[in-house]
């Protein structure tokens, strides 16, 4: 149990924080909701009520899809594009996909490599991308799932102002879906640009994150 | 629209009869000159504000307003508000918590610009 908690710390701890912002979230979202029935002369709803609406749903979905998409591109990104100096970054001169050995697939893979790398063919092609791939579709499925909860709470808005609703259609092209989506998405691009540069120069000791105290700034690709 | 409601879950096709019941309820009321059954069906503040901009209590003024009393055509419901077009006709329904009310009556559309009432809460 112990050595179970201490091999999945990382996960355990993200989960619980999550779960515990989470939280955090529906019971001042609720609030905020009620507040804002009082201001339209709408009824007041319970916590329960308030998880299952799309205010709720779309409040979470928009920050999840952009989550998602910033590990989808980082993931892509990071095969074509380097950082000189960022334990972030891969080496250099090592732009690309690289070699079947440094990936240790097909005949370089041992006998501890995962089935599908030692496969070849189509199922080691498409494990290659799996990552990025399976952070794309996460992506996809919850910025659809925030286009639709976000239709849902916008034309409810908006028949509470007396104007017409939206189709899904006229939704995604609406100011409201675009400004959801592209302020969460400046959010994680500055985030991500953020970790990349600033660790270049500067240290964390002990984490992955960061390159060994001690290591020269134009150093890449080390971490410690 | 079978969607999902903002506060009600699934389940609109039956919020959507509801609502279509409540202004058919509030229409047939204009219809027959019913102020107070009308006014029943009046969420309150749409109440206050007929009562309050006409001077006299709602059962009264809801009757000297530009109301058709048109047969329900198509109900819209997203959350706890729904749109209901009758002939010429667009109301407004609020759910609250003892039922849909009509929030907003004898609607015209505006362009892109809330719709101006005849009879609304706001």
């Amino acid at each position: 149990m112990k050595n179970t908690l201490r091999d999945n710390g990382l996960s355990i701890g993200f989960g619980l924080i999550m779960i515990a912002a989470l939280v955090g979230q529906a019971f001042a979202g609720h609030s905020a909701y009620n507040e804002q029935q009082l201001v339209e002369a709408g009824r007041q709803i319970s916590l329960l009520q308030y998880l299952t609406s799309s205010e709720f749903a779309v409040d979470v979905a928009e920050n999840w899809q952009s989550e998602y998409l910033q590990f989808f591109l980082y993931v892509y990104a990071t095969v074509w594009l380097v950082q000189r100096g960022s334990p972030e970054s891969k080496r250099v001169g090592n732009v690309g996909l690289e070699s079947d050995k440094e990936q240790k697939v097909g005949r370089y893979a041992s006998d501890r490599s995962p089935a599908w790398a030692r496969a070849g063919g189509w199922r080691t092609a498409l494990f290659s991308s799996s990552l990025g791939l399976v952070m794309g579709l996460l992506f996809l499925l919850s910025w659809l799932a925030q286009s639709i909860a976000g239709q849902s709470a916008f034309n409810t808005e908006r028949l509470a102002r007396l104007q017409d609703p939206l189709t899904w259609l006229e939704y995604v092209g609406s100011a409201d879906f675009w400004n959801r989506t592209l302020q969460n998405w400046q959010s994680e691009f500055l985030a991500m640009g953020s970790i990349v540069v600033i660790s270049i120069y500067l240290r964390q000791r002990g984490s992955p994150e960061s390159k060994p105290v001690g290591e020269p700034h134009e150093v890449t690709q080390e971490t410690g | 629209m079978a969607l999902c409601g903002a506060v009600a879950g699934c389940g609109t096709g039956q919020r959507e009869s509801d609502a279509a019941a409540a202004a058919d309820e509030f229409l047939t009321a204009i219809g027959e000159g019913d102020g107070a059954a009308a006014c029943a069906v009046l969420a309150p503040e749409a109440q206050e504000d007929l009562a309050a901009s006409e001077g006299q209590p709602c059962e009264e003024a809801v009757g000297a307003q530009q109301l058709s009393s048109e047969a329900v055509d198509d109900v819209d419901v997203w959350g706890d508000r729904a749109q209901v077009r009758a002939g010429a006709d667009v109301l407004f329904l609020v759910e609250l918590d003892d039922g849909w009310k009509v929030a907003a009556a004898g609607c015209s559309p505006q362009g892109d610009r809330p719709y101006e009432c005849e009879v609304s809460g706001s």
